[in-house]
C-alpha cells in the first residue's frame, strides 16, 4: 500500500469536471479534464480521477466543489419544500421586497418563490425585537403543519420565524419537533444559517438550504461512499462560497454555504498564491465560456459579500442569500458570448452564450453565430490546431462565415468586426473590474491582475492596460485554476452576530470578550479536540455606522494592539474613503462583530519542482499574424509554455500557447517567467 | 490612429449612412466600441451614486424603501444617465438642472453646489430634495451631477409635511426655490442652519442633506476621471451620441405603431379635502415617429393636495412612454426627444402656486394610468390591465414611550398589479411611480419604532380582477400602535373606482384603510390626521389588479391550483370560472 501523500482537488463545472492532483512527495501535479455528467455529477468526478490515473489509496486531503447547489437553485431542481413561519406572515416569501428594479417594465413580476403557498403553513407564536415572548409557541400548530407535510409529500422544511435572529428557542423548538414528526425530512431553521436581521432575506436562506439540502446530502452521500469504494480514505472536504472549506457532514446539513463554491476556489487560489509571491494586493480576473468573473484581493485577504442576492441585475432583484460568499463581480461575456447586432445597428456582446454545446462557430458542433471566441480565432489569437492542446480542431472558415453575418450590414472587414467584438466583451470586463476597484475607493495600480480561465490570459493584456494595474500574474495551468485554489483552501467557519451598541459604550473588554466567546464557538465547531497540533487562525472584523445609519462599513480590528480610539479613527477613514465624507461629531454604532476562523492546513507548493531550462529559442513554436487593432496584423512570435525556461524576457507583440489557455502579450508589453515559474506581464 | 466619437460621426451614425462616407472603416470601428465604453461608465457612475445615498443614509425611507433616484445631465441638463431609483424623480432631473443653470448663469464656479425642492419650477413636493452640482473640465461646465431623496420632514403643518388636507402649498414646509448650498466644496453654514430651524427631525435631514452631497461628489469625480481619460471633446460627443441614438430608436419603435388618436377617460377619487371624484382624460396621438399627449379637458386644479404640477406630469408621461418604446434599455433625454405634452395651465396636472400639491403622486399616477389606459390595447406586449396605482403612502408618527423623541414612519404600500395578454398580474408590487422601492423589513422596523406588525400578506380577501389572466393581489398590512401618543395620516387613491380590465376581464378591488380602536371600526381612504392610543390596529389593504381576457377562457388547472393555494375561493371558483365544486375533492 503506498504512502499517503497526496493532495486532490475536483471542481465539477457546467462543462467540464477538472481535476488538480498533487503529490506532495515528489512536488509533482497532476492536471486532468473529463466531460461533466449532469444527471450524477459523482460519476463524472469519479471518471476524472481514473483519467488522471492517480492512486485512490495514496489520497491525504480530497477536496471538492462545484456548480451543484447553484444548478440545483437555477434549475429548480431542488426538494418539495415546505415552509413553517409565523402566522400572519406566510406571504413573506412570495411578497419579497417588492421592488421593480426593471423600472420601465409594466409587465414585471417577482421572482417566484421556492415554496407554493398551500406549502407555507403558519404556526402561532410571537416574538418582540428584543426577542421577549409576545405570544408563547403553539405546539399544535406545529403537529398540524407536520401532518400536512406527511400528507403532502415534502421532502424538506424551512422553519422561519420573526426575530429569531435575536432569540432562536421558538424556532429551535419548532425544528425539534419537525424532526421527530418528520423521519428522513430535511429540516433547516432560519438561525442555524445565518444570524441577521430581515425576515424575507433569513427566511429564503432557510428554504434555499432546506430545498437544496435533500440532493445535496444525497449527492455527497453518493459520492463519499464512490471514493471509499474507490480507495480514498482520508476525510473529505467540501469548498464553501466563504473562501474556506468544511467537511461533507457539516456541508449536508448546510449546503447552501456551497452556492458559489467553484469561483471561491479559485479566490482562494489567487489570495494564497498572492500571499506566497510577493502580490498581496490582486484582481482575480476569470474567463469562462459564458462569463468573466472578477473579485478583489487586498493583503492577501479574499472579500467576503454579506449582501449576495443569486442572479442579481440591474433589472432583476435575485434570491437573497445570507451567507458570506466571496465578493465577486460577473459580467455576462465569455468565450462562448454571442455577438449581434441591435436595433440600432450597434454591436451588442453576451448575454446570451452559445456555452459548450452548440458551442462557438469554429468548434463546428452547430453554432452558427459568432461568439468571442470566433473573434480570437479570426484575429489570429488562437491557432485552430493548437487551441485545447489539440483535444479538437477548430474550423476557421466556419467562424469567418458566422463573423460576416455582422460585418456585413456593418460594411466593415471580417477582422475589424471581430475587433470590435472583442473591444465591446472587454468593455464589459473592464466596467465590472472598475466595480471592484476604483469604484470601491481603490487604486487599481496597487494591484496585480492574476488572470484565469480558458478565456482570462488572452484579454487580460488589454485589461490591464485599460484599468492600469501594477502587473499581470499567469499562473500555472491557469485554465482550471479553481481546483488548484481548492488545494489552497483551509477549513474555515464564519461567524456572524448583530448587537447594536454606541461606541462610546464599550470598553475594549467587552469587545475582547465577545469574540472570545465567539472563539469558543468557533473551536467547538471544528471540534478541535480531534485536531490536537493544529492551529486555529482568526480574523475579527466590525461592522459599524454613526447614528441613524442603517448600512455599515467593515473594518479590520487587531484584539492585541489597539484600543477602542484606534478603532474609531479607522472607522472614520474607512467611511471617508468609502464615500467621501466622515461625520467626527457624530455617534458611532458598532453593528455586527464578525468573526473567521481558520484551521492551518498544508499549502501546495507554487512552483513545480522541476523548472524548464533553455534558450528562449527553445520555447519558439513559430510566427503568425494576430491582429491587434485596427492598424492592421502583425507578426507575433509564438511561444510553447512549457519550454518557457525562469527568467526568460520576451517582448510583445508575442503568444504564449499551453494546453489550458493562451497568454497574449501586446506590442508594448513585456513578458518574464518568474523564479516560480509564473508568467508576469508589464507595460514596456 | 483611433477615432474619438465626434459630432459628425454621431450625425453618420444617427442617419445610418456612415458606410456611404468613404469614412474609413476601422476608426469608425473603434469609434463605436469607445461609445459603448463611456455609455458603460456613465451608468457605473449614477449607479454607484445610488449606492453611496443608500448606504450614508439616516432615514429609513431612504436606506431601506430607497425613496431616491440620481443622474447626470450634461451641460443642457438633459439626461445622460440615471441610477435605478424612482420613475417619479427621473422625469424632473433636466427641468431642476435647467433651472439652477438658468438662475445662477455666469454664477456658477467649481466646488458650487445647489440644491431646490420647488413643486413649481421643475421639482414634484416639497419633501423631495433636490442637490445639483456642477462638473467643470477645464473651467468649462461639462454636466451635472443630481441626487434627489424624499426627506421625511421638512416642516409644514405636521410631521412628515404632507397635510393630507392641505388648502394651500404653504401648509407643505420649506421651499428652498433654488439656494447656493455649497461654495469651493464645503456647506455653506448659513444654509444648514436655514434647514436646521426649519424641521422637526435636523438630525436627519442633514445627515440626507451629507448623503445627497456624497452621491452627487462621487458623480463630479467619477465624471471628471471619464474626461481626463478620453477627452472631455470625445465624452460631450458621446453624451450627443448616446441621445441621439436613442432618439433614432425611439423614433424606429413609435414609427411601427399605427397613427390616430387613442383616448382615455378616468376618474380621481377624492382630493384629500373632499371626497368628490374628479374626472380626468387624455388624448394620445401618435403620428409616424411622433407623439403628444394631450390632456385637455381635465379638471382644473383642486384646493386638496392631490394636484400635480407640470414637472411631475413630464415625469408621469415619461415613464409610460419609456415602457412603450424601450422598457429595458437605459434612460436619457433621447427618448423623450419625439413626445410632447400638450395641457393648459392650471389643471390638476399642471397645479400653479400656491396650489397645494404634498399628495402629487397621486394626481401623477393618475395621468400616467391614463396614458398606460389608452396604449394597453395598442401595445399588449408591453402593458397590464389597470393597478392599484396609488402609493397608498401613510404616515404614523408620535411620541416615543420611553422618550420624548418624535418618531416619523412614512410608508408607500405595495400592491396589486394587472393581468397581461400573456400571464397573471403581479402580486404585492411597488406602483408604477415609484421603482426599485423595498417594502420595509417588519424586523427592522419594529426594533426602531413603536409599532407591531400583527400580519403582513396578500390581500386574497378582497381578490383581482378575473379574467383569462387574473389580476395581481395587494397586500394587507396590520399595525399595532404600542404609544399613547400616535397620529395616523395618508392618501389612498382608487377607493372607489377599481382598477380597470381588458378584454372582458373583470375589474379588481380597491384600497382602503380600516382603523380599529377601543370605539369601534372606521373604514377611510384620504385620511386627515387621526389620533391614535396604545393598542388600537392600523389595517392597510391595497387592491388587487384589473383581469386581461374572458374568464372563460382560463385553464381550469389554474383555477384549482388557485383554489389549492388559497388565492381564490371556492364560491368565486364557482362563480367567477364556472368550476365544477365536485372536482376539487380531487385537488384539495
Amino acid at each position: 500500500m503506498s504512502e499517503r501523500s497526496g493532495r486532490l482537488a475536483t471542481d465539477v463545472g457546467g462543462t467540464f469536471t477538472d481535476l488538480v492532483y498533487l503529490d506532495e512527495t515528489s512536488g509533482e501535479l497532476e492536471v486532468a479534464k473529463v466531460l461533466t455528467t449532469p444527471a450524477d455529477p459523482a460519476i463524472g468526478v469519479m471518471d476524472v480521477i481514473r483519467a488522471a490515473k492517480i492512486d485512490p489509496h495514496s489520497v491525504a486531503f480530497f477536496i471538492h466543489g462545484g456548480t451543484t447547489v447553484i444548478n440545483a437553485i437555477t434549475e429548480r431542481k431542488g426538494a418539495r419544500t415546505a415552509l413553517v413561519t409565523t402566522a400572519g406572515f406566510r406571504d413573506v416569501l412570495e411578497i419579497g421586497r417588492g421592488n421593480r428594479p426593471d423600472l420601465y417594465n409594466l409587465q414585471f413580476r417577482s421572482p417566484e418563490s421556492f415554496v407554493p403557498r398551500h406549502l407555507r403553513f403558519e404556526v402561532r407564536e410571537r416574538l418582540d425585537a428584543s426577542g421577549n415572548v409576545v405570544r408563547p409557541l403553539e405546539l399544535d400548530d406545529v403537529e398540524k403543519a407536520a401532518e400536512a407535510c406527511k400528507v403532502a409529500g415534502v421532502e424538506a422544511v424551512a422553519v422561519a420565524f420573526l426575530h429569531a435572529y435575536r432569540e432562536p428557542k421558538h424556532e429551535r423548538a419548532a425544528a425539534a419537533q419537525l424532526r421527530a414528526a418528520l423521519p428522513g425530512v430535511a429540516v433547516t431553521a432560519s438561525h442555524e444559517i445565518t444570524r441577521e436581521w430581515r425576515e424575507y432575506e433569513r427566511t429564503n436562506t432557510a428554504v434555499l438550504n432546506a430545498y437544496v439540502q435533500p440532493l445535496m446530502a444525497g449527492y455527497l452521500s453518493r459520492l463519499g461512499d464512490l471514493a471509499r469504494d474507490a480507495g480514498i480514505e482520508c476525510e473529505l472536504n467540501a469548498m464553501q462560497s466563504n473562501v474556506g472549506s468544511t467537511n461533507f457532514e457539516r456541508a449536508k446539513t448546510h449546503p447552501i454555504t456551497l452556492v458559489e463554491s467553484g469561483p471561491a476556489g479559485g479566490v482562494s487560489g489567487a489570495a494564497y498564491l498572492g500571499r506566497q509571491c510577493d502580490a498581496p494586493n490582486i484582481i482575480y480576473f476569470d474567463v469562462g465560456g459564458t462569463t468573466a468573473k472578477c473579485s478583489l484581493i487586498e493583503g492577501g485577504v479574499a472579500k467576503l459579500d454579506s449582501e449576495y442576492r443569486l442572479g442579481l441585475t440591474r433589472l432583476w432583484p435575485g434570491y437573497p442569500i445570507k451567507v458570506p460568499v466571496v465578493d465577486i463581480v460577473e459580467v455576462g461575456a465569455g468565450g462562448g458570448s454571442i455577438a449581434r447586432l441591435d436595433d440600432a445597428g450597434m454591436i451588442r456582446v453576451g448575454p446570451q452564450s452559445a456555452g459548450a454545446d452548440p458551442g462557438p462557430a469554429c468548434y463546428a458542433r452547430g453554432g452558427e453565430l459568432p461568439t468571442v471566441t470566433d473573434a480570437k480565432l479570426i484575429t489570429g489569437v488562437l491557432d485552430a490546431r493548437t487551441f485545447s492542446g489539440g483535444l479538437f480542431e477548430l474550423d476557421e472558415t466556419r467562424a469567418r462565415d458566422a463573423m460576416q453575418s455582422l460585418a456585413e450590414p456593418l460594411g466593415r472587414t471580417v477582422e475589424e468586426t471581430a475587433l470590435a467584438v472583442n473591444r465591446i466583451a472587454e468593455a464589459d470586463m473592464v466596467n465590472a473590474l472598475k466595480l471592484i476597484t476604483v469604484q470601491r475607493g481603490h487604486d487599481s495600480r496597487d494591484f496585480t491582475l492574476l488572470a484565469c480561465g480558458g478565456g482570462g490570459p488572452m484579454h487580460a493584456g488589454a485589461l490591464a492596460r485599460e484599468v492600469g494595474v501594477r502587473e499581470i500574474l499567469i499562473p500555472r495551468h491557469a485554465g482550471i485554476f479553481s481546483a488548484w485554489g481548492m488545494l489552497a483552501t483551509p477549513p474555515r467557519r464564519d461567524i456572524a452576530l448583530t448587537t447594536l451598541a454606541t461606541i462610546d459604550a464599550l470598553k475594549m473588554s467587552d469587545i475582547r470578550n465577545v469574540f472570545e466567546k465567539m472563539i469558543r464557538e468557533a473551536k467547538e465547531y471544528f471540534d478541535l479536540e480531534q485536531k490536537l497540533g493544529k492551529a486555529l487562525a482568526v480574523s475579527t472584523k466590525l461592522a459599524m455606522r454613526y447614528q441613524g445609519q442603517e448600512h455599515s462599513v467593515v473594518t479590520d480590528v487587531d484584539l492585541d494592539t489597539q484600543d477602542i480610539d484606534d478603532i474609531l479613527q479607522g472607522f472614520h477613514r474607512a467611511h471617508e474613503r468609502a464615500f467621501t465624507f466622515r461625520l467626527n461629531d457624530s455617534p458611532v454604532e458598532l453593528v455586527t462583530y464578525h468573526l473567521a476562523a481558520e484551521v492551518e492546513a498544508p499549502m501546495p507548493p507554487i512552483a513545480p519542482p522541476v523548472l524548464a531550462t533553455g534558450a528562449k529559442d527553445n520555447a519558439v513554436r513559430g510566427q503568425r499574424s494576430v491582429w491587434f487593432d485596427e492598424s492592421g496584423p502583425r507578426d507575433a512570435t509564438i511561444y510553447s509554455r512549457e519550454r518557457l525556461a525562469q527568467g526568460i524576457e520576451l517582448q510583445g507583440p508575442a503568444v504564449v500557447e499551453e494546453n489550458t489557455t493562451t497568454t497574449l502579450v501586446l506590442p508594448g508589453q513585456r513578458l518574464w517567467v518568474d523564479q516560480w515559474g509564473l508568467l508576469r506581464i508589464r507595460e514596456d | 490612429m483611433r477615432l474619438r466619437p465626434s459630432a459628425d460621426l454621431i450625425a453618420l451614425i444617427s442617419d445610418g449612412l456612415y458606410a456611404d462616407k468613404g469614412l474609413d472603416s476601422a476608426d469608425m470601428t473603434a469609434a463605436l466600441a469607445d461609445l459603448e465604453i463611456i455609455e458603460g461608465k456613465l451608468l457605473a457612475a449614477v449607479d454607484e451614486m445610488g449606492v453611496v445615498l443608500a448606504r450614508t443614509s439616516m432615514s429609513p425611507v431612504i436606506y431601506e424603501v430607497l425613496d431616491f433616484a440620481c443622474g447626470i445631465c450634461d451641460a443642457n441638463g438633459e439626461l445622460i444617465a440615471q441610477s435605478n431609483g424612482l420613475t417619479l424623480f427621473t422625469g424632473t432631473f433636466s427641468a431642476q438642472v435647467r433651472f439652477i443653470s438658468r438662475k445662477f448663469a455666469g454664477r456658477i464656479r467649481p466646488g458650487d453646489a445647489f440644491i431646490t425642492n420647488d413643486p413649481f419650477e421643475g421639482g414634484t413636493h416639497s419633501c423631495d430634495m433636490a442637490v445639483v452640482q456642477p462638473i467643470f473640465v477645464d473651467n468649462e461646465i461639462i454636466a451635472y451631477s443630481i441626487s434627489v431623496a424624499h426627506w421625511l420632514d421638512v416642516g409644514g403643518a405636521i410631521p412628515g409635511s404632507l397635510p393630507p388636507d392641505a388648502v394651500d402649498t404653504f401648509q407643505e414646509g420649506l421651499r428652498l426655490p433654488g439656494m447656493r448650498l455649497c461654495e469651493n466644496g464645503e456647506l455653506l453654514p448659513e444654509i444648514a442652519d436655514l434647514i436646521r430651524v426649519n424641521v422637526r427631525l435636523p438630525l436627519l435631514a442633514l445627515g440626507d442633506l451629507n448623503a445627497e452631497l456624497a452621491a452627487t461628489r462621487i458623480g463630479e469625480r467619477r465624471l471628471a476621471a471619464i474626461c481626463g481619460r478620453y477627452g472631455a471633446v470625445a465624452v460631450k460627443n458621446v453624451f450627443e451620441s448616446i441621445l441621439s441614438l436613442s432618439e433614432r430608436r425611439c423614433r424606429n419603435a413609435v414609427a411601427l405603431l399605427p397613427d390616430g388618436v387613442y383616448e382615455a377617460t378616468d376618474v380621481i377619487d377624492g382630493d384629500g379635502v373632499s371626497d368628490e371624484q374628479i374626472p380626468v382624460c387624455v388624448a394620445v396621438k401618435i403620428d409616424g415617429d411622433q407623439v403628444s399627449v394631450d390632456f385637455t379637458g381635465s379638471a382644473p386644479a383642486r384646493g386638496g393636495p392631490i394636484n400635480c404640477s407640470r414637472g411631475a406630469l413630464l415625469s408621469a408621461v415619461k415613464t409610460v412612454f419609456k415602457a412603450l418604446v424601450a422598457p429595458h434599455a437605459p434612460s436619457n433625454d433621447g427618448w423623450f426627444r419625439p413626445l410632447e405634452i400638450e395641457i393648459p395651465g392650471g389643471t390638476v396636472f399642471s397645479a400653479e402656486s400656491p396650489s397645494p400639491v404634498g399628495w402629487y403622486y397621486e394626481g401623477s399616477s393618475q395621468a400616467s394610468e391614463l396614458v398606460w389606459k389608452a396604449l394597453a390595447p395598442l401595445a399588449s406586449n408591453r402593458f397590464s390591465a389597470g393597478s392599484y396605482m396609488s402609493l397608498c403612502a401613510t404616515y404614523l408618527y408620535g411620541q416615543r414611550p420611553d422618550s420624548d423623541d418624535l418618531f416619523v414612519h412614512i410608508e408607500p404600500q405595495h400592491g396589486g398589479w394587472g393581468a397581461t395578454e400573456s400571464r397573471d398580474g403581479a402580486s404585492a408590487l411597488i406602483a408604477s411611480t415609484d421603482g426599485d422601492t423595498f417594502n420595509y423589513s417588519v424586523e427592522l422596523l419594529e426594533a426602531i419604532l413603536p409599532l407591531r406588525v400583527r400580519e403582513y400578506s396578500l390581500n386574497v380577501g378582497d381578490g383581482s380582477g378575473a379574467g383569462r389572466h387574473r389580476g395581481g393581489f395587494g397586500v394587507v398590512r396590520e399595525y399595532e400602535i404600542l404609544t399613547d401618543a400616535a397620529y395616523l395620516h395618508g392618501s389612498l387613491g382608487r377607493s372607489q373606482e377599481r382598477p380597470w380590465s381588458v378584454g372582458g376581464g373583470t375589474q379588481g378591488s380597491v384600497n382602503y384603510v380600516d382603523v380599529t380602536s377601543a370605539s369601534g371600526s372606521k373604514r377611510i381612504a384620504r385620511i386627515k390626521q387621526m389620533a391614535l392610543a396604545q393598542g388600537d390596529t392600523v389595517r392597510i389593504c391595497t387592491g388587487g389588479g384589473g383581469g386581461w381576457g374572458d374568464p372563460s377562457e382560463r385553464p381550469i388547472e389554474a383555477v384549482e391550483s388557485d383554489v389549492v393555494n388559497g388565492y381564490i375561493a371556492v364560491e368565486d371558483a364557482v362563480a367567477d370560472y364556472g368550476l365544477d365544486p365536485t372536482r376539487l375533492s380531487s385537488v384539495v
